[in-house]
């Protein structure tokens, strides 16, 4: 019945949350630890945001793809690690392919590109070692115009001063190592996009560099860091120190069990995956703020009662709020995983079970840790008192 | 706390419908949109590229390479000036990246030496112990360098990029030697990429004087070494004349030489000999400043790599008295006469110029080549299909992600306040179209997917409040004061959940680079907003409806 509110839980529950608190607390450990020895044993499934490399978003011109087909032509292409996924449909994958290096491998590369694009008479070689200078031949001499057209065709972007001047068949172009590797992603892309491009449709590119991955994964890290300590700050400020390692402790659990979930669902861990850490995290503290605020409250108001059935009683009190707040956001997120398309994919799953486990850790962990770090209730209830006996004076 | 005075109501109602009022050109067709004044027509939502199609780079400027081109060049100009000072030397060496370090032939020739070197560029830093100088730029001048060099790419890339004006290319700084490129619209980058290479086309030739002094602006015949250019000021009155003869040059495929634009169109044009004398790509920098001592006119000062430096000087040096033409895009920008020979690598333009004109031909002198190498370090790009099968799918999440939410809360909190809570969770989604439109932002499937948990988590405010009441009233509180007190003990809470989340929110903005910022934007403005509809807005509407029905029973 619509017109009438309806009670998801019956109005005063009585269980026990933290008798079981020991078998919570196995079963968190267990998973936390088992993620932590994914990570390490199995791997993320890293994305080009922080390992660099390309990334192609293909759909096949007619029927179905076949991804083995595509595997192994691009496979066969001599750009390292490729890996393979249908994406959004049965037409369409996404190819991607590790970072390159700058190394004289892409500088053969780039030669073949030249050589199918601009025509035979082209050639591309490698400067001197150790530096990253790669010199361009072109069937006839060049002006500075025509050279320019050149260089793009392999992707490479120039600065007026790298050309030859006046009008020459070939071309130095001097290139630091890290220049010349940031180049060898166009490269690739060149590459891939000449081998599969009668059959594909190419719907979308993406190329990162070494550098840029390797900044993002730092930026990522500090940022996962600084939110969770943001927080605790923020819980120990308005509560005890107790409350802010609690909240911490039930935080780490959330952001560590999400991330077992990448490692054995072998999920895409890019940017996007971050900013789903980090939602959750700002998300699920809510949740524990809401059980330890009402744990406060009840701490005043019922003197005599001891921790453990203080925080039973607390969590009870509020878990259809618990419950309910988590349900909205819960179909929310539904909406996403299922209509959301694969690009969003794998950030919704991680939402989905972040809300879950959030929800979970807030009752089960964020309290349970208050009962191990032995706080006392007599001990706040004091510390207010003084606070008002000061007050009043 | 449900007493609220008349003025709050109205400035509630106010709010919510000037936010109505920003939101609405989203939804508007285009047709009645330009019909409605500019400023409004503004205040929309950018799509993002990853939703329109286009092309995203981040592009690096090779800022060391800049740097040690300058050391380079000092450490010629101090070579000169030592000479000049007859300070004997034994070595002038640049440390990469860091300063000139010169050795002197004499210990007690130093201060000479020194003061030498000082007058070059009273910015410098300069140290010596024993037969030694170390010189190096100040902190001040390396920032604003740095600054220079990527303000001029930026305009460089504007120029290249977006030739034709109606591309509307996003090109913005980022962090310290970066250039953020967004093109909407594209697929292949390869010819965008070809723009960016595009030619330098700031050259530098001899007037051809025996053809100028015939007095005749288009001479019918012309020696094979020479050709005619339009003057800058001669096509700038060509267009205020003749729009259509200038629409028609610039459309013109293939591209008319400047010959063919002066024979055809016969603006005031000169005649300047084929050769090149020296390259755009060979200066180094070029300013607006003032001529110290025929009191301070305005003057542009330019200053020539080594090899630029050489073939000036020598030009020069064989063509006092004569015209030399700066040639830029097909245009002669200036042509002044030779006053004397320009060796150095440095020199001045005099002329009866305002500042205004100086900084413009500054400007343009600068343009003719990068300042530096830009190499892609980031590239995405996206089709215009794929970024609609974007749309598509982010706009099923978010109305069925919607609906949704909004069963669910009719379901358990009846529909007087379910309903509550869906118009104001509607209000709040209305405030942060509002907010994006005013502040330009740009919505980016990420930023739908924001949005979506903005939905998600705006009714839990509400969730926090009713569940309190509930509990009130189970206490045995009458309607009124179960309202009252549960709307109050749940606020704390209700701020609390929204400050940590807003902490995260605020965090990613931070970090955030293109859709993620657009995740951060959607997610953080929605929090905020937010605030608003969960503290004021719903307390108005439960105060409204309590005074209207009186009720009670809480329907709750």
């Amino acid at each position: 019945m619509l017109w009438k509110p309806h009670h998801l839980i019956r109005h005063r529950t009585s269980f026990d949350f933290l008798g079981k608190r020991k078998i919570a607390l196995i079963l968190s450990t267990a998973i936390n630890v088992l993620s932590l020895v994914g990570v390490f044993v199995l791997g993320l499934n890293f994305g080009i945001d922080f390992e660099g490399g390309i990334a192609i978003q293909v759909r096949a011109k007619q029927g179905d793809i076949h991804l083995e087909q595509l595997r192994s032509t691009v496979g066969n292409l001599g750009l390292g690690e490729v890996s393979l996924q249908e994406f959004g449909d049965s037409r369409s994958a996404l190819i991607r392919v590790q970072r390159q290096e700058g190394n004289a491998q892409c500088v053969v590369h780039a030669d073949q590109v030249m050589k199918r694009r601009a025509g035979p008479g082209w050639a591309v070689k490698p400067g001197p070692a150790n530096s990253g200078d790669i010199e361009f031949t072109a069937p006839g001499a060049l002006d500075p115009v025509g050279w320019r057209d050149a260089v793009s065709r392999v992707g490479l972007t120039i600065q007026e001063r790298q050309l030859p001047r006046g009008a020459t068949n070939t071309a130095k172009i001097d290139m630091t190592l890290e220049q010349r590797a940031e180049w060898c992603q166009q490269v690739a892309i060149k590459v891939v996009e000449d081998a599969i491009s009668g059959q594909y449709e190419l719907r979308g590119t993406e190329s990162v560099g070494p550098k840029i991955g390797d900044e993002l994964m730092h930026s990522g890290i500090w940022a996962v860091i600084a939110t969770l300590a943001a927080i605790a700050i923020y819980v120990w400020v308005r509560f005890e120190w107790q409350f802010g390692v609690g909240a911490l402790i039930a935080l780490l659990h959330d952001v560590i069990s999400t991330i077992g979930l990448f490692v054995v669902f072998h999920l895409d861990f890019s940017l996007t995956a971050l900013a789903a850490l980090m939602t959750i995290a700002g998300y699920s503290i809510n949740d524990t703020v809401v059980i330890f605020d009402r744990v406060r409250e009840n701490m005043r108001r019922y003197k005599k009662m001891g921790l453990i059935e203080l925080l039973n009683f607390s969590i009870n009190e509020t878990l259809a709020r618990t419950l309910m707040t988590s349900g909205t956001v819960f179909v929310a997120v539904l909406a996403l995983v299922l209509f959301g398309g694969p690009v969003l994919y794998s950030f919704s799953i991680a939402m989905l079970w972040g809300v879950i486990v959030g929800t979970y850790s807030s009752i089960w962990i964020a309290s349970a840790t208050l009962v191990y770090l032995n706080l006392r209730p007599e001990q706040i209830r004091g510390k207010e008192d003084e606070a008002a006996a000061k007050a009043k004076a | 706390m449900l007493n609220l005075p008349r003025w709050q109501v109205i400035g509630i109602i106010a709010v919510t419908l000037l936010a109505a009022l920003f939101a609405l050109p989203n939804l508007l067709p285009g047709s009645v949109l330009d019909k409605l004044p500019g400023w409004y027509q503004q205040s929309r939502i950018n799509l993002g590229l990853d939703l329109r199609g286009g092309a995203h780079f981040l592009l690096e400027a090779d800022l060391r390479s800049v740097l040690n081109e300058r050391l380079t060049n000092l450490s010629d100009s101090v070579r000169g000036e030592l000479r000049k000072q007859q300070v004997g030397f034994k070595d002038v060496t640049v440390q990469s990246g860091a300063s000139v370090t010169v050795v002197l032939r004499e210990e007690a020739q130093r201060a000479k030496a020194i003061e030498g070197i000082r007058s070059l560029d009273p910015s410098l830093q300069v140290s010596g112990v024993g037969d030694t100088i170390q010189l190096a730029f100040s902190n001040v001048d390396l920032v604003r360098k740095k600054k220079e060099v990527i303000d001029q790419s930026i305009e460089i890339l504007r120029r290249r990029v977006d030739e034709t004006g109606t591309i509307e290319p996003t090109i913005v700084r980022q962090g310290d030697d970066r250039i953020l490129l967004q093109v909407p619209g594209i697929k292949d980058t390869t010819d965008l990429k070809r723009k960016i290479n595009q030619t330098a086309k700031l050259t530098f030739h001899l007037v051809n004087e025996d053809v100028a002094q015939t007095g005749q602006n288009i001479p019918p015949t012309l020696p094979p070494t020479t050709f005619l250019a339009p003057t800058r000021e001669g096509m700038q009155a060509l267009r205020a004349a003749n729009p259509k003869a200038y629409e028609d040059i610039l459309s013109a495929n293939p591209r008319l030489t400047p010959e063919q634009v002066c024979r055809r169109y016969q603006p005031p044009c000169l005649p300047v000999f084929k050769r090149v004398v020296v390259g755009g790509e060979d200066l180094d920098d070029a300013k607006a400043t003032f001529d110290q001592q025929q009191g301070s006119r305005p003057i542009i000062s330019f200053t020539f790599n080594s090899a630029g430096g050489r073939a000036f000087c020598a030009a020069t040096r064989a063509n006092i008295g004569k015209r030399l033409a700066i040639q830029l895009d097909n245009e002669i920008i200036s042509a002044p006469v030779v006053q004397s020979a320009i060796c150095g690598g440095s020199g001045i333009i005099t002329g009866q110029f305002t500042t205004q004109q100086t900084q413009e031909q500054a400007l343009l002198l600068r343009s003719g080549a990068l300042p530096a190498t830009l190499s892609i370090i980031e590239e995405r790009t996206v089709g215009a299909d794929l970024g609609a099968d974007a749309i598509r799918a982010g706009t099923v999440a978010a109305v069925v992600g919607t609906a949704l939410v909004i069963l669910f809360m009719l379901f358990v909190y009846g529909p007087v306040f379910g309903g509550f809570a869906s118009i104001a969770m509607m209000v709040n989604m209305l405030l942060v179209f509002a907010g994006m439109s005013l502040l330009g932002a740009s919505l980016t499937l990420p930023g739908i997917a924001g949005l979506v948990l903005t939905v998600g988590m705006s009714v839990d405010s509400n969730v926090l409040i009713y569940e309190r009441v509930r509990e009130e009233k189970a206490n045995g509180r009458s309607p009124f004061s179960a309202l009252a007190t549960g709307y109050e003990r749940a606020l704390t809470a209700v701020i609390d959940s929204n400050l940590t989340a807003l902490i995260a929110g605020v965090l990613l903005f931070g970090m955030g680079s293109g859709p993620i910022k657009g995740f951060a934007t959607s997610l953080t403005l929605g929090l905020l907003t937010h605030l608003f509809t969960a503290t004021v807005f719903t307390r108005m509407l439960l105060a409204v409806w309590v005074r209207w029905r009186r009720p009670t029973e809480l329907p709750v």
